[in-house]
């Protein structure tokens, strides 16, 4: 019970964020130098259809009216038609969207776990070369130029050994012939998967692992630990059951704070790689100056930050007892 | 004996007046800073990006060809490798990838510096405002800061460059530092709560201070360390994003960046052929990455003696 | 278990802190010890010893601990594992966060039982865990609950039941009542008594306030600056104190029946434990010191049979 109630309280804070950024872009659109029609119309379509596009999203109107139109096109889907695609945005977004959550979150989740295991090793042997070579490796990850990062594998692992594919994330042969089974279109998404996958991991698995490193070194200074011990248990338990566990809540608490970061990170990831996301769709949409797909990206954008935020909170209250609502 | 030792504290002090505490602090700092060796790598890394940066002054006065952005080797009109007058080589219409990487170096510097400051500025001041005021102040203020860094700034950034067209190194860093802002803001708001239950904020108010000054003269201060070490962090994000932006295409044309060296590589199709020529920005964005990171660390451990690692006090 | 001459020392950054040095003791089976010194006197080393739980940076440099014949610090470690919950139980100072914030309370303590017997099942293992609880005075609703769930007071009693779990013939228990108030402490020493008698277990107990030690123990040992100063059954000490650190640890506790309430304060620095002087450690704040005491480590001088004092004055 208690944590519905906390989730519906997120809900809503949610709800009023987005808001305020969905009237920000709104007045953005409106103010910003230029003609707003042209921002919204397709300057290449017949004048009928020009016309029957400005009085749907209310182009005519006064402002404060066109602020009605906003949002009842917002809430039913209708994002207007895209300038380069020429479909309806709403579907080149949601099919985009897919794309993004795949790559993301399976990304996400590896480094996490990664980072969390590692970072555990790490501090077991806290002094030793396993623990130094791990550190100045996470360190040097860390730092690392993601853009850079993700031509030099394709350099390395596409191009001059061709394990990879250099981009994209199907191969048009393999979908278009109707023999291909499931499988094979499966392995052929992997398998184009890896390198982004590599980029997006290596970025990111360092910082989780310094951290878990230093939350477990203080862990283990824990009175609980100390009676873990006396209790006569095994080191290898007492670590894995009883300090990792505790260790482990800050780094789902600096997840949920680099989400932002991570998204960034993705769109550039997706950029280098072709990967056919939503972050891509962002820096192409404003590249052609698709203002109906960029302003609808965005958003969509901003959604998925807010509520994968949620579900970070909602899994570390669902992690650690201590939490009251 | 309890008396003579007190003497001889104030005769030590009239020999020596103290006229800048700030000083001494500085120095007793710089002691511990000196200890720490990761600080002292990013020093040394930081220091060399810098005189990079300087040198990019005067590489075009040696010949004009080694101008990054204008100077074009009249021999060479193509990307080539590593050679006696260019030692990085040159880019894919023969301009000098070295001098390129000298004039990167002071844009990152450019950039980090100017947009850390900005967002530490804007931060300090919000923070302070926030922790001092209470209330629907704070509140207001907070929920702000939270919506504001909830955004990736990068995308933030994209989007309203596709408003307002081709942007400006300086709407950049402006743009940086207004979406940078809520982090520091938090700590900083954080010390200013503790700091206002303290004596001497309630000595300023009965000696008849205005809130005005008191922030700025009292609080602001106390607080200063701590913007400073977050300026550090500020700053390699700043170049960071600078970096990708203009990897993607949507940096000033005019300011050879290494994200604008990045770009010219991988846009022009040389990505799989020049090494030499995609390598060393990268490694630069990297290291000085790396350094402004080491520098933190050991700032961290100056201004917080208990992650210091002194004698053990038993 | 016997105590014979262990001497304990921590290598750090300033030097060689000897923080034990050669205290001897016997206990037997059943019968209560407190160990009563002020902070840094090697109380709780003493304690951390003979679980072996001392931390990387200490070594014993001399002594023997034997327990039921065999000396614990010749043991492997697998053996020591084995010993301890099972033989030797210990109560931490500070119970707030002696219980892991993860886990359960129940699942803590069977986890103590499943560990050391192997042949239980785990729901015989939950039985018993509830009648612990019972034993100790806990709600049964509260089994499945988290620590924080817990007063301060009931932390307490949860780890007393935890230490009971595998029946074992010791208990140290190490400032098991200081982070309490006056009634919680009164009801945890209570229950130690209580199970003390009933199922005749030994305890150590340590401490920096003697009422509390008087109320609980048989056989008393005062420390001071790492050495054992004064040693005697309990009744013998409170009632004829002659080392005059006991005698001054005595007087400052203050009882509502009596009207001598005159404190005998200290003066002086806590004695450095890395160069200890040649002569007493306690010299600088005695107040009947000489010569001699000042030159010649002091030797044991025996008051009864079973009461004992180093100091040269005692006589």
């Amino acid at each position: 019970m208690e944590i519905r109630k906390f989730v519906l309280k997120r809900l809503i804070e949610i709800f009023i964020i987005f808001f305020v950024i969905l009237t920000v872009l709104f007045l953005l659109f409106r103010l910003a130098p230029g003609d707003p029609v042209t921002r919204m119309v397709d300057p290449t379509m017949t004048p009928e259809d020009a016309a029957h596009l400005i009085a749907q999203l209310g182009l005519d109107q006064p402002i404060w009216l066109q602020y009605v139109y906003y949002l009842k096109n917002f809430f039913t889907g209708n994002f207007g038609i895209s300038f380069h695609y020429g479909v309806a945005v709403f579907s080149i977004i949601m099919n985009r969207l897919q794309n993004t959550i795949l790559l993301f979150s399976t990304s996400i989740l590896l480094s996490a776990f990664a980072g969390i295991f590692l970072g555990k090793i790490a501090s077991w042997h806290k002094g030793e070369k396993t623990d130094t070579w791990m550190t100045i490796g996470a360190l040097i990850c860390h730092t690392l130029f993601l853009p850079w990062l993700a031509l030099i594998m394709i350099w390395m692992f596409g191009f001059s050994i061709g394990w990879f594919p250099l981009n994209g994330m199907i191969s048009p042969e393999i979908w278009l012939d109707p023999s291909s089974g499931f499988w094979l279109k499966f392995l052929d998404i992997a398998h184009h998967m890896v390198l982004p996958l590599a980029t997006l991991f290596l970025i990111h698995f360092g910082s989780y692992l310094l951290l878990m490193r230093s939350s477990m070194l203080d862990t283990l200074k824990e009175d609980y630990i100390l009676t873990a011990r006396a209790k006569g248990l095994e080191e290898k338990v007492i670590r894995n059951k009883h300090a990792a566990p505790n260790a482990a809540l800050p780094v789902v608490t600096s997840v949920g704070i680099s989400l932002a970061f991570s998204l960034s990170g993705g769109a550039l990831t997706e950029t280098v790689f072709s990967w056919p996301g939503i972050g891509r769709e962002l820096v192409f949409a404003v590249s052609n100056s698709d203002y109906p797909l960029a302003q609808a990206s965005f958003l969509l954008i901003a959604t998925v930050v807010l509520v994968s935020n949620l579900v970070v909170d909602v899994l570390y209250a669902y992690l650690d007892p201590r939490i009251k609502f | 004996m309890a008396e003579n030792r007190s003497t001889q504290i104030l005769n030590d002090n009239r020999r020596s007046p103290k006229k800048f505490p700030i000083v001494d602090r500085f120095l007793e700092g710089w002691s511990v800073y000196r200890e720490n060796l990761i600080g002292k790598i990013g020093l040394t890394l930081l220091v060399i990006f810098a005189l990079m940066a300087l040198s990019s002054f005067f590489t075009p006065m040696i010949d004009p060809m080694y101008h990054p952005m204008t100077g074009v080797d009249p021999n060479i009109s193509y990307s080539t490798g590593p050679s006696w007058h260019h030692w990085l080589g040159t880019d894919f219409i023969g301009r000098d990838i070295l001098s390129q990487l000298l004039a990167g170096a002071r844009i990152a510097f450019m950039v980090g510096i100017s947009a850390a400051f900005m967002s530490i500025l804007f931060g300090t001041v919000i923070g302070m405002i926030a922790g001092y005021s209470g209330k629907i102040v704070d509140t207001l203020l907070m929920r702000l800061a939270d919506m504001v860094m909830v955004m990736p700034t990068l995308l933030v950034v994209l989007i309203l460059s596709s408003l307002f067209g081709q942007l400006n190194i300086w709407t950049i860093v402006l743009l940086i530092a207004l979406f940078r802002w809520p982090g520091v803001s938090r700590v900083i708001r954080a010390q200013t709560l503790s700091l206002k239950e303290r004596p001497f904020i309630d000595a300023a108010k009965v000696a008849g201070a205005s809130h005005f000054r008191i922030i700025f003269r009292h609080i602001m201060p106390n607080v200063l360390p701590l913007s400073l070490l977050y300026m550090t962090f500020r700053v390699t994000s700043a170049i960071i994003i600078e970096a990708a932006l203009a990897f993607l295409g949507f940096g000033d044309p005019s300011a050879v960046s290494w994200g604008m060296m990045l770009q010219w590589v991988w846009k022009t199709g040389n990505m799989f052929q020049a090494p030499y020529w995609l390598l060393p920005p990268g490694i630069c964005i990297s290291l000085i990455t790396l350094s402004f990171y080491m520098i933190g660390r050991a700032l961290e451990e100056v201004l917080d003696p208990r992650l210091r690692k002194e004698v053990a006090q038993e | 278990m016997t105590v014979n001459n262990l001497s304990v020392g921590y290598h750090t950054r300033k030097g060689f802190i000897k923080s034990v040095q050669g205290v001897s003791f016997a206990l037997d089976q059943g019968k209560s010890l407190g160990l009563v010194g002020e902070s840094g006197c090697g109380k709780t080393t003493i304690g951390m010893a003979i679980m072996g739980l001392l931390p990387d940076n200490a070594s014993v440099t001399n002594g023997k601990i034997l327990f039921e014949d065999q000396d614990l610090l010749k043991m492997s470690k697998r053996e020591i594992r084995q010993v301890r919950w099972s033989k030797i139980a210990m109560i931490f100072q500070a119970a707030m966060n002696a219980l892991n914030p993860v886990h359960r309370v129940s699942d803590q303590i069977s986890e103590a039982i499943l560990a050391h017997d192997t042949d239980i099942s785990e729901e015989e293992a939950t039985k018993q865990v509830q009648s612990l609880f019972q034993l100790v005075g806990i709600p049964m609703d509260r089994l499945k609950d988290y620590p924080h769930h817990y007063s301060g007071g009931m932390k307490q009693r949860a780890i007393i039941a935890m230490a009971l779990a595998c029946h074992p013939s010791l208990i140290i228990a190490d400032e098991p009542t200081t982070a309490l108030d006056v009634i919680v402490q009164d009801q945890i020493l209570n229950a130690i008594k209580d199970f003390q008698d009933k199922l005749k277990i030994s305890v150590i107990f340590i401490s920096h306030d003697i009422a509390v030690v008087a109320d609980v123990c048989d056989n008393i040992g005062i420390m001071f600056s790492g050495q054992l100063v004064e040693y005697g059954r309990v009744e013998e000490v409170f009632n004829l104190p002659m080392h005059p650190y006991t005698k001054s640890l005595v007087a400052s506790y203050l009882t509502l029946d009596k009207d001598n309430v005159q404190l005998s304060p200290y003066f002086g620095e806590t004695p450095n434990l890395i160069k200890p002087t040649a002569g007493c450690s306690f010299c600088q704040r005695c107040s009947v010191a000489d010569a001699t005491c000042r030159l010649m480590a002091p030797e044991w001088i025996e008051i009864s049979p079973t009461h004992k004092v180093l100091c040269f004055q005692c006589k």
